[in-house]
């Protein structure tokens, strides 16, 4: 199996469980988790399925191009299903059958993970699921999210593309996995790692990125006041990513470190709020029936043009 | 399929003659075996053990608040299910009956017999009818009275209602909700099994309603699939087995221990024995299906220093490392699986793959870091905050370079300072490198690989890894005395860093750890061979703190962060004696309540607890103190300063005696206390007691006569004097009165 047949199986596989196939964000960010797929959807009341591939920047990460299995870039493939059904571990299990993991052969276990994002202010129960004694999906019940606490409870499913392909093909290098017929991994992605790696860990202008930062930090706040939390998202999100690259640069001590942390959270916290707030004054159309929901976009969107 | 209904046996009557004995005689009530089984999604390892421990105390407690008698209780569990089996649980519960008394009788009824406002107050708080109060005599005179009889009920009624709460109730170190009724577990329960007898106690939690239907292994298919049905509280742990699983945790590590010998005598060795235990601890919670199978990895990773290996195999992994004859370890390995297979090789391969790519990055970092000295990484240390009020590491390691020849063998030998000051320099060095970096629990061995690596001194790279040593209680101090010194410098610092910044652990609050910081300080002191006086590097700490500008939030008041740093020590070493050697607390008071003079040597002030502590088994030793104290009472009383004593004066013998005993004692314990012979100190106070008890019986001390008063008075000071030279006495608690 491919690396993109492994993708079109789940995106398959979880369409079929009524998700939205949702798309990439186009902001870097270092998880599945920070996409407004997640993130901002799993907050407040609105129900919400959804499975979608995400690239994933983690710049410390980074071993430009020489470690079998690190890379700074990589692909998450996420599933958010709220509020959670209770066969959740069967139908994880049934997607890992899809792509030709037959449970019956192998030994999974479900370790215990409790999963936390100190700049995402959120936090949840759950496992890595162990595949052979391979982590290969990343299994969380969020219970808070921006620092709100979460009603409906959202689960988290990240699976670790890269990971489960490596398994199924038998490569013992990620360059070495097939993404489709004649065309490797290392084909894609080996020079963007060499490049990357340096980038993350030589060059990057630390003064720039700092300035940047506050500017990003301040951009967002502006939003905020606005009553804009989309756009004030997605600055939330880039300060996260500058932050990120400072602490690659080696350019954050542990104390700074703390106050960076601290800020961005104050961050994805007024956007959790604002968010809230944004589909409250739209009446949650999502827990409206279908039709509703519909024609309430439809105003919104003659509204807009 | 429905529920299963409970036919009540009836116990026959007698035949033959004769009236049948009364009702509540020949109701022999019969008993059930009971089974509570909370399934869970997989339950962290850790938790699972107190979980069901606490189910079962739960149920206990229940059974018999509600007077139902029942045998023997058992409790177990897997990561997916926390059960509890108790067998003869009475059919009813025990009939009860109470009596309520009320107002008296005169004041309940009027004179012509009729109930007066009281009575029927009290009938109404009662909820009865006034013709139902009756007439209790009592001590006091006849009182109005109500019985209460409460009839026995199903025991299956009883616990319909307890056992949710109970479950509700059971409380992790973390809870999470999952559905919309608000109930809080460690995973989500998705089946519960309550059968009394062959009957299901049906009740819903958190959304569950319970049943008789178990799940078995996930993935193993028994022959009646996964889902199986408890036909019996005394067929659950067989059923269970039949689905593959085996719930009863003590089977469980049986299994796995046989399989972890056999599979590691079959490359001639045995579970690498010093984590070993925990291993299979967290093994047997973390598998419903105990296997294990072995695996191998490249023989070239050997060279890797062994704590690396082990903690790539254990900490990330679970795997046992194997050991061979020689105790060396082979490039062999052990995964606990979940899963039994007739063929187990694809799940070998698997892990083989995961601990290889492991190593690989270990392996990485390892060559990665050797290409810079440890000595060169000091730089790299300014870019590493120690805490935001106290600065770098690298300003630690400064300063701890500073204390070290303070700490240098007390034969000032050159070298042993300098070799205290290298280690003291370096000690922090390792945090910079790649693979402290991925494995921080390795902090301090891989300086002493590294140090090795760069042709430090043996003794300076032992100290390095043993400079964290003790981590937790259970932990040796470091075996070495320069990594018995460095591990102190560390501590010493520390703590007098955090009481400047005024980090200071109050009640619960200890973030930082500090106590268990000053906990393995007095261990190193007392156990090691490393003798100082805290007062005085505490002193040069803190001038060390002041020489590189560390400023605390209330500068002026230094001399009470001493006190407040010493204060909490001494409570350190209360906490030491009394834990680890079960020291009476009153015996403590003796040495740690002196006024604190310049000096606190802790170990020895343990020591002296030691020999106070087992001189407390002696039969004089009580006589003696309710004799100290009599003396010490009196001159206290009087506020007596003097203690010159004139024989000249002496009426009784007996004074004359105590006085040469007492001087006698007083020469002796000189030399003693010098020595540290403590037993022997406290045997020659022993030896006055003859004396002191003589004198008081013999004389008054508040004789009429001013001088020969005065002189008494004197004389009792002498001796409280030669007492106060080994601790306050005064503080032992006696049991009987002097």
């Amino acid at each position: 199996m491919t690396v993109q047949d492994l993708i079109l199986s789940l995106h398959r596989f979880w369409a079929h469980q009524q998700c939205i196939i949702f798309q990439p964000y186009d902001i870097e960010k270092g998880a599945g988790t920070f996409n407004p797929a997640t993130f901002l959807r799993c907050l407040g009341p609105e129900p919400w399925r959804a499975a979608y591939t995400e690239p994933c920047r983690r710049p410390t990460d980074g071993r430009y191009g020489e470690n079998p299995n690190r890379l700074q870039h990589y692909y998450q493939y996420q599933v958010v299903l709220k509020p959670c059904p209770s066969d959740v571990q069967d139908l994880y299990l049934a997607s890992l059958a899809q792509l030709g993991i037959d449970p019956a052969k192998h030994d999974i276990q479900f370790i215990q993970d409790d999963w936390e994002s100190p700049t995402l202010g959120a936090w949840g129960l759950g496992w890595e699921v162990r595949l052979d004694g391979m982590e290969i999906t990343q299994f969380t019940y969020f219970q808070e999210a921006g620092g709100q606490e979460l009603n409906p409870i959202t689960v988290e499913l990240t699976y670790g593309t890269e990971r489960i392909a490596m398994y199924i093909q038998e490569v013992e290098s990620v360059y070495d996995l097939v993404w489709t017929d004649g065309v490797t991994y290392g084909d894609l992605f080996h020079a963007s790692e060499v490049q990357f790696s340096t980038y993350n860990f030589e060059m990057a202008d630390v003064k720039m990125i700092r300035t940047t930062f506050e500017a990003f930090e301040a951009e967002c706040q502006q939003l905020l006041q606005a009553e804009l939390p989309l756009p004030a998202y997605d600055y939330c999100m880039k300060s996260s990513h500058l932050f990120n690259l400072l602490d690659s640069r080696g350019a954050i001590s542990v104390a700074e470190r703390t106050g960076y942390i601290g800020r961005v959270r104050a961050l994805a916290r007024g956007c959790a709020e604002a968010y809230i707030e944004h589909r409250k004054k739209l009446g949650f159309p999502l827990l409206q029936p279908q039709g509703a929901s519909q024609s309430v976009k439809r105003k919104q969107k003659r509204k807009a043009s | 399929m429905g529920i299963k209904t409970h036919t009540t046996r009836k116990t026959p009557r007698p035949k033959g003659k004769g009236k049948a004995p009364k009702a509540p005689m020949s109701k022999k009530t019969t008993t059930l075996p009971l089974l509570v089984e909370v399934g869970t999604e997989e339950l962290p390892w850790q938790v699972i053990q107190p979980a069901f421990t606490h189910l079962a105390r739960a149920i206990q407690k229940v059974l018999t608040d509600k007077r139902i008698s029942f045998g023997a209780v058992r409790s177990m569990g897997t990561p997916r299910r926390l059960a509890v089996l108790v067998d003869e649980v009475s059919r009813k519960q025990e009939s009860s009956r109470r009596e309520i008394l009320g107002p008296p009788k005169s004041a309940a009824f009027d004179a012509q017999g009729a109930p007066t406002p009281a009575a029927q107050g009290f009938a109404k708080s009662q909820g009865v009818l006034v013709k139902d109060l009756q007439i209790q005599d009592t001590a006091k005179g006849a009182y109005v009275c109500v019985v209460k009889e409460e009839k026995g009920r199903l025991t299956g009624d009883v616990l319909k209602e307890s056992l949710p709460g109970i479950i509700e109730k059971l409380s992790f170190p973390k809870s999470m909700r999952w559905n919309d009724t608000g109930i809080r577990f460690a995973r989500p329960i998705r089946w519960m099994v309550v059968l009394l007898g062959q009957t299901t106690v049906k009740f819903s939690v958190g959304g569950i309603v319970s049943g008789y239907t178990t799940c078995g292994h996930r993935f193993l298919k028994g022959k009646r699939g996964k889902r199986a049905t408890i036909s019996s509280p005394a067929q659950y742990v067989n059923t269970l087995r039949r689905v593959g699983v085996w719930v009863d945790p003590d089977e469980r590590t049986a299994i796995l221990k046989t399989r972890l010998s056999s599979l590691a005598k079959s490359v001639k060795g045995h579970p690498f024995p010093e984590h070993a235990d925990s291993l299979l601890e967290q093994a047997v919670y973390s598998l419903e299906c105990p296997h294990a199978v072995l695996g191998q990895f490249d023989s070239l990773y050997l060279h890797l220093p062994q704590e690396v290996l082990i903690t790539s195999m254990k900490e990330h992994q679970g795997f046992f490392a194997i050991a061979g004859a020689q105790g060396q370890l082979l490039s062999r390995f052990i995964a606990p699986t979940n899963m039994k297979l007739t063929n187990m090789s694809l799940i070998r391969k698997g892990n083989e793959r995961v601990l290889s790519a492991r190593l690989a990055d270990a392996q990485y970092f390892f060559n990665e870091d050797r290409k810079k000295k440890l000595a060169d990484r000091l730089d790299d240390l300014n870019g590493v905050t120690f805490h935001k009020k106290l600065g770098t590491l690298y300003q630690k390691s400064e300063r701890m370079v500073a204390l070290a020849p303070f700490f240098a063998g007390a034969s000032g030998d050159v070298q042993d300072k300098e070799c205290c000051q290298r280690a003291a320099l370096l000690s922090k060095a390792d945090l910079t490198t790649g693979m402290v970096g991925e494995f921080p629990t390795l902090q301090g061995i891989m300086g002493r690989e590294y140090a090795r690596h760069d042709g430090e001194a043996e003794s300076v790279c032992q100290a390095l890894s043993e400079q964290y040593l003790p981590r937790n209680p259970d932990d040796p101090i470091p075996a070495s005395e320069l990594g018995q010194r460095l591990s102190l410098i560390d501590r010493i610092d520390t703590l007098a860093a955090f009481f400047r910044a005024g980090v200071i652990p109050s009640g619960s609050e200890d973030p930082l750890g500090l106590r268990r910081q000053a906990f393995g300080l007095i261990r190193i002191l007392v156990e090691g061979t490393v003798d100082i006086n805290i007062c005085s590097v505490l002193r040069q700490a803190r001038a060390q703190l002041d020489a590189h500008g560390v400023r605390g939030n209330h500068d002026a008041q230094a001399p009470s962060e001493e006190d407040a740093l010493l204060t909490f020590l001494a409570e350190r070493v209360r906490f030491y004696g009394r834990t680890q050697h079960g020291f009476r607390e009153d015996v403590m008071d003796v040495i740690l309540d002196r006024p604190t003079p310049d000096s606190f040597h802790v170990r020895d002030v343990f020591l002296r607890m030691e020999a106070l502590q087992a001189m407390t088994a002696e039969v004089d030793f009580e006589p003696l103190i309710i004799g100290f104290k009599r003396a010490n009472r009196l001159v206290d009383k009087e506020q007596w300063t003097s203690s010159q004593v004139d024989s000249a004066l002496f009426e009784d013998p007996t004074e004359g005696e105590l006085f040469f005993a007492v001087d006698k004692a007083r020469n002796a314990l000189s030399s003693l206390m010098t020595q540290r012979d403590y037993r022997g100190v406290l045997l020659t106070l022993l030896g006055l007691k003859p004396a002191i008890d003589q004198f008081f019986t013999a004389v008054l001390v508040n004789a009429p006569d001013a001088k020969v008063r005065a002189n008494r008075l004197s004389l009792l000071s002498v001796v409280k004097h030669v007492f106060l030279e080994f601790g306050d006495f005064s503080k032992i608690q006696v049991q009987s009165n002097s």
